[in-house]
């Protein structure tokens, strides 16, 4: 399957989750395909959209939270599956884009192409419910069950690479907009409060 | 009272003090990797249930799970070492400062005149001027009577909208005798 195919996959499944995108392909094409603004879209710190997800999902216990990770930003913080093991969110669902290349940059290799078992370092990390799925009919027949299951729960979605640069633009909002736009829109559906009386 | 004795009994009258701080700070929820001058600190924390603690691998990790805590609403704080605050600057930048989200980072001092550990001697020297470069406020708190400016402390952060330090010395972690 291709990454745009899963992705639309994923999202349609989405409900009224909340989203965090790895930054680069996962974020692109999540903006693409759902333009949601109840998603935070990483510009940095690659590998962390799986703390800041885990951070947010324990902040908010009762509303579903969806990471969209990469292969890539995985790979530059794995040991974010043992602290998402250890925390055990319920509502907290990791999804992998896994295409194993660097797509943003010009689809160079990841390390150790075609040999990592990533759902099955997921599961030596204790997130019991980890898989791959590798076709469009299976992602769709998963999906169900993967939206119903308690988490944390660990998909890797096996996709295949683009060639060259994945040209799917980012969002269109700067770093300092997103941070308002996403924050505001939390405050307003949850009635938290998130910035205080002054606006900070 | 030992040397040794007098030093402990500072230690536990300290941690409890940034606890309460930290409580009156209205925070709710901690992510820590230990440094042994913040380790009864972390232990403090552990051992409270209104308190949520989060256990992690890395430093920088601390660091995005308080930032996504903030949409959250919920206020945080960081609880790590100089040296893991040195492995996580990137994130820091790329994160906080691109997006503007505060972060209250708790750092012991280490490398400082008193801490006579070759291994903390480049800490010692370079965290301030890399803070200052990436203007990152900081806050020291050398005195057991400067911990009342903690909640001070992390109002400011809010407001600088940036990661924010606040130092720990080891005069303060370890007492006078230690």
């Amino acid at each position: 399957m291709r990454a745009r195919e899963a992705i639309e996959t994923v999202a349609n499944h989405r409900g009224d989750a909340i989203a965090v995108c790895a930054l680069g392909m996962a974020a692109n094409e999540w903006w693409a395909v759902t333009k949601s603004e109840e998603t935070f879209y990483m510009h940095g710190a690659m590998g962390f959209a799986a703390s800041f997800a885990l951070g947010l999902a324990l902040s908010l216990p009762e509303t579903s939270i969806w990471l969209i990770n990469a292969d890539g930003s995985l790979c530059m913080n794995l040991g974010c599956l043992l602290t998402e093991a250890s925390q055990a969110p319920k509502n907290l669902k990791h999804f992998v884009v896994d295409n194993q290349v660097y797509q943003t940059v010009g689809a160079l290799p990841m390390v150790n192409q075609g040999r990592t078992d990533y759902a099955a370092i997921a599961r030596g990390a204790g997130i019991e419910r980890a898989r791959t799925i590798e076709t469009l009919d299976a992602l769709e027949t998963a999906m169900p069950g993967i939206v119903a299951e308690d988490g944390p729960s660990f998909t890797l979605l096996r996709v295949l690479p683009e060639t060259g640069f994945l040209r799917t633009p980012p969002m269109t909002y700067e770093g300092p907009e997103m941070k308002y736009r996403f924050g505001r829109a939390l405050e307003k559906r949850f009635g938290i409060t998130v910035f205080g009386p002054q606006g900070y | 009272m030992t040397f040794e004795e007098k030093g402990i009994a500072q230690a536990m009258d300290v941690t409890e003090k940034i606890h309460e701080q930290l409580k009156k700070s209205r925070v709710t929820l901690a992510a820590s990797l230990p440094d042994d001058w913040i380790a009864p600190l972390i232990n403090r924390i552990a051992a409270d249930n209104t308190m949520r603690h989060v256990r992690v691998a890395r430093e920088a990790e601390a660091i995005a799970i308080c930032s996504g805590a903030f949409f959250g609403g919920v206020r945080s704080a960081a609880l790590i070492g100089a040296t893991g605050l040195l492995t996580c600057t990137g994130e820091l930048a790329t994160l906080n400062l691109r997006h503007q989200i505060p972060v209250f980072l708790i750092v012991s001092q280490r490398g400082s005149i008193d801490d006579h550990r070759i291994y903390q001697e480049v800490q010692g020297r370079c965290t301030i001027p890399l803070l200052q470069a990436y203007d990152f406020p900081y806050h020291i708190v050398n005195k057991p009577d400067e911990i009342s400016s903690i909640p001070d402390a992390y109002e400011a952060s809010r407001l600088q909208k940036r990661p924010f330090v606040l130092f720990l010395t080891r005069k303060l972690v370890k007492g006078d005798e230690a």
